[in-house]
């Protein structure tokens, strides 16, 4: 599904040049569930910005589906990004103005979901995540564990083909952490593959694969049993 | 999708209630003047549209040169109209109107005793109400004004003297040069605010040839000028060209003694052209735009500035939309709606403010607007385009401003950086500021020019001065009549003269040696306790005894020494005055008996014994000068009583001196009223765009802030820190806005011959104006921040 190749990136202020990624070559296949680890500044969060298409590389090639995607404009990229990705992020990121329903149901309306269709959707994800009850509240009214959920259910509400989880349990405590686990692996077990970045070891250990990055470079990987 | 922009954008409003506030009243102030100056443009423009032949009726008018001098002739003879109509191929028809020049006495004939004095008759060709479009309420167009002394009247007029009841086939009596009964045959009605054709009186041209002064009017027999407005019907507007130009032939084959220039303007045009009554309104009408535009663009500013500013808070949620699949264009689609929410709920508290403050605006401009014109299309449509235009552009910075955010940077509250436009925020609070100090700086000069006039010295004392103007159907009892308003117990002194004071004066020329030694000496008639009771100085005394009312005696004033080259003491000089000699009987320093916008010319006062009967049949102006700690009223009342025991005919009416001095101020006036009017919301829209400006800014340094106050910074140092960068935009604004404004207001007080010097602290008050608004305006967001726990601000880094 996704094939890096040579992938750079690098950041400049006048007088530094931080290099992020180097020449980092990877390949995800359908249905993995991939963890990315690595210390502070390896380049972790760089990576999945690129993977998510939300930035573009320097240098390199980036194959998504068999399309490359690495000097797309930021419109086509958009336009890719919302059939194929659904995101999840450490600190939920659910607009405060909006309630749970209407914010799961951004991305149908993204991508022209007719309202029946939307409402059906919602409410299907709503009740698999189990925050049905909780529909017409606001963010501010839910729980950390009930937010991330609801953040999981606007991420695969879409049913993409892709999920990029940045540090999904790092704002949870570890009971609340597992919960948001175990619903990764069920959507991976039902096709979906997951890149997920993590600084914890033991949520690394429910995906299939270890990417350990240093310094914008591959220095490990480790196959799950 | 666009029902989830509206949400948010009513979510967004509510949850940030004081913003919201400020950025919908802000604009809305900004659109309720645009609105208010719109509408007040459009009525001038469209004065005298609403005739339905208004494309064909042109007005004739000439000018004739008379050794150099043009004089223009706005009227016409009456038979000029048949005349030309007979030679003129492409005349349809005429139509003469003559707008009789004083105010008539008009009672109804059941109720005599209840008299009014009225303006605007108009005596009018029999088809008036054919050939314009003024709607009759009663009576047919055709026959209403075919007989002598038939009277068509205006709808208020009809209320006013009729009541409820019909007023058609009923009498009312008319007074010009003598009393005369008409038959009204028709109820009109009101001519439109923005006609420049105005009537409470529309009579038979026919009556007027009836009357005594008939002659005045219709003596010349050739088209010549004369008294009536001719008012001319093409068969086809593309004949003006043909008409002048044939009028012009026939012109230039008459063997007169002058050169004669024929005018045809178009009745659309003759508002704006001819605006011979207010100078004051075509000025207006050229600077009112621009201040449109102006303001309209600082509120539009203003509101830009405030929505980025905030763009902070909207920042992740931007993010996560892009995230969740919103293209760019998605985006700044719905923050054009959001905009065009806001604009719609500005535009509406616009034209509510505009509603409730145009009695005020029209007032200060002396204007009138009928109420229907503000439903006329082309209002309506000038609305329309203000509404779409302002949320056109109210939207396009916030729409490319927060759709260029990238969410890899405002999911992880890292905004600040690339939000960007801070100069041009400061080039805008620069400017807005410039325009208020600017705005502050020449209200305060126009206030003290207009106090400088009303409180110089102008050499006479104009203080408790009653003026009563006395007509000349008070015949022989004058002089009772000033000698029993003399005997009051409030007056101190009684004066005649034959104009009110500032109410005009006589001119004649004395001839010189050469033409430019020529004076044109105004002239007052008065009689010998004018300069008395006016506290007036003698420079030189006429010797004791002299014999000052005869008509071969001056007194003179001390311009007029000058002028005439009379020597140093002239009294006993002679003045050739023509068919007259002259002697200077006297010679009184100067005072000013016009406006202070010129200086005081040569002057020659003509001195009347009271006791002469010249003023019962000239009309004239009784001055009392009211003793100190008189009850007012009830000695105006007392002067009433005596007048109507003399003058039943023409209705009691008094002016203050003081008030007729100031009233000659009136466009200055206006222009003060309006200045500051426009200076406050200047300052309001400045102070707004200053709020948004330091609201972004402070909350971009938050950081700065939290690491300052951790390392030991006090609340102050920080406060200083934050408002000084803001303060020196300010002191630029001031010293931006002083040269223009001083510039400006140099050239405006070279239009009055007394004016004042601008004072250096006119500067350093707009200045402190300013920067005390600023400090105000700012200390809120500085003191907020530097009060904010730095644990916060830094953990959210």
């Amino acid at each position: 599904m996704i094939k890096i190749t040579n992938l750079e990136k690098f950041y400049r202020t006048e007088e530094v040049e931080t290099i992020a990624l180097n020449k980092l070559t990877m390949e995800v296949n359908t249905g993995e569930f991939v963890a990315i680890m690595g210390p502070s500044g390896c380049g972790k969060s760089t990576l999945l910005n690129i993977l998510g298409m939300l930035d573009d590389p320097d240098e390199g090639s980036y194959v998504f589906n068999g399309i490359e995607v690495a000097h797309f404009n930021e419109r086509k990229r958009a336009d890719l990004r919302k059939h194929n990705i659904g995101f999840v992020f450490q600190s939920f990121n659910l607009i405060d103005e909006l309630t749970v329903f209407e914010n799961v149901e951004l991305p149908l309306i993204y991508t022209g979901v007719t309202a029946a269709e939307r409402v059906k959707r919602v409410e299907e994800v709503l009740d698999k995540m189990q925050i049905m009850h909780r529909r017409n509240h606001y963010p501010q009214q839910l729980s950390g564990g009930q937010q991330q959920r609801v953040a999981i259910a606007r991420a695969v509400v879409n049913k993409p083909k892709l999920i990029l989880a940045d540090e999904p349990t790092g704002n949870l405590d570890s009971s609340n952490g597992n919960d948001v686990m175990e619903l990764l692996t069920d959507l991976n077990e039902q096709g979906t593959t997951i890149i997920m970045v993590t600084h914890s070891e033991h949520d690394a250990r429910y995906s299939h694969r270890i990417i350990r990055l240093l310094d914008g470079q591959t220095v490990m990987e480790n196959i799950m049993v | 999708m666009f029902k989830n922009y509206l949400k948010i954008a009513f979510r967004n409003l509510q949850k940030q209630k004081l913003y919201s506030l400020i950025n919908i009243t802000g604009l809305a102030v900004g659109l309720a003047v645009c609105m208010m100056i719109m509408l007040y443009v459009t009525h001038e423009m469209t004065y005298d549209r609403f005739h339905a032949n208004a494309k064909r009726i042109y007005k004739l008018q000439a000018s004739i040169n008379i050794g150099g001098n043009v004089m223009n002739m706005n009227y016409m003879s009456y038979a000029s109209g048949p005349l030309v109509k007979q030679s003129q191929p492409g005349v349809e028809s005429y139509m003469r109107t003559l707008d009789y020049f004083k105010p008539v006495i008009v009672s109804n004939p059941l109720t005599p005793e209840t008299k009014f004095k009225e303006e605007k008759l108009v005596f009018a060709d029999p088809a008036f109400f054919n050939f314009f479009t003024f709607n009759l309420k009663a009576g047919t167009a055709g026959d209403v004004l075919s007989k002598p002394f038939s009277v068509v009247i205006s709808q208020d007029m009809a209320k006013k003297y009729f009541g409820d009841t019909n007023p058609v086939g009923k009498t009312i009596r008319l007074k010009t040069d003598s009393a005369y009964t008409y038959q009204v045959t028709g109820v009109a009605e009101n001519a439109p605010s923005n006609s420049s054709i105005n009537y409470n009186f529309v009579a038979s041209a026919s009556s007027l040839l009836a009357m005594k002064e008939a002659k005045n009017y219709t003596g010349e027999q050739s088209i010549s000028g004369g008294s009536f407005n001719l008012f001319l019907l093409l068969k086809n507007a593309a004949d003006t060209a043909n008409t002048r130009k044939s009028l012009q032939h026939m012109a230039d084959n008459n063997k007169g003694d002058f050169k004669t220039q024929y005018h045809l303007s178009s009745i659309t045009s003759l508002h704006l052209a001819n605006n011979f009554g207010d100078f004051s309104n075509l000025k207006y009408l050229k600077i009112f735009p621009l201040v449109a535009v102006l303001i309209l663009l600082l509120a539009l500013v203003n509101y830009m500035s405030l929505t980025t500013a905030r763009a902070t808070l909207r920042a992740k949620e931007v993010g996560v939309r892009k995230v969740s699949g919103a293209s760019r264009k998605a985006i700044a689609a719905q923050f054009y709606v959001e905009s065009g929410l806001f604009t719609l709920l500005s535009f509406t508290l616009g034209y509510l403010l505009c509603y409730a403050f145009k009695p005020w605006f029209l007032n200060i401009l002396q204007l009138k607007i009928d109420n229907s014109f503000l439903y006329s299309p082309i209002v309506l449509m000038f609305l329309f385009g203000l509404l779409l235009l302002t949320a056109l552009i109210s939207g396009i910075y916030p729409s490319i401003v927060l759709s260029s955010f990238k969410p890899v940077i405002t999911l992880k509250g890292k905004l600040s950086r690339q939000s960007g436009g801070t100069v041009v925020r400061k080039v805008f609070t620069t400017l807005q500021f410039s325009i208020a100090v600017g705005l502050i700086i020449c209200g305060v000069v126009i206030d003290r020019q207009l106090y400088y006039l009303r409180h110089a010295d102008t050499g006479l004392n104009r203080e408790n001065v009653v003026m009563i103007p006395v007509g000349n159907s008070i015949g022989k009892n004058y002089p009772a009549l000033n000698k029993d308003v003399q005997a009051l117990a409030g007056v101190s002194s009684v004066a005649t003269s034959h104009y009110a004071m500032y109410g005009g004066y006589d001119m004649f020329f004395i001839e010189g040696k050469t033409k430019q030694e020529s004076v044109a000496l105004a002239s007052l008639s008065v009689d010998n306790k004018f300069i008395s009771t006016l506290g007036l100085e003698w420079k030189f005394a006429p010797t004791p005894n002299a014999q000052l009312a005869t008509r071969t005696k001056i007194v003179i004033n001390e311009t007029a020494i000058k002028d005439l080259k009379l020597p140093a003491n002239p009294v006993g000089s002679i003045i050739d005055a023509g068919n007259q000699k002259l002697e200077v009987a006297g010679v009184v320093k100067n005072f000013n008996f016009s406006s202070m916008e010129s200086t005081i010319g040569p002057l020659g006062l003509f001195i009347a014994a009271d006791t002469t009967q010249a003023w019962g049949t000239m009309g004239c102006n009784l001055f009392a000068r009211i003793k100190p700690h008189t009850n007012i009223p009830s000695l105006i009342g007392s002067i009433e009583n005596i007048y109507k025991k003399y003058d039943q005919e023409t209705p009691f009416s008094y002016t203050f001196m003081d008030d007729a001095f100031d009233k000659q101020y009136k466009a200055e006036d206006r222009l003060a009223a309006i200045f500051s009017t426009f200076t406050y919301i200047t300052i309001l829209l400045a102070t707004l765009g200053l709020f948004g400006l330091a609201a972004f800014t402070i909350e971009q340094r938050t950081k700065e802030i939290g690491i300052r106050k951790i390392l030991g910074a006090s609340m102050a140092t920080i406060t200083t820190l934050l408002s000084t960068d803001f303060l020196k935009l300010i002191l630029l604004s001031v010293i931006i806005a002083s040269p223009v404004a001083w510039y400006a207001m140099h050239n405006w007080l070279q239009n009055f011959a007394y004016r004042i010097n601008i004072p250096w602290w006119v500067f350093a008050l707009a200045g402190s104006m300013a920067l005390i608004t600023a400090i105000v305006t700012i200390s809120y967001h500085a003191v907020k921040a530097a009060l904010a726990n730095p644990v916060n601000s830094l953990r959210s880094e």
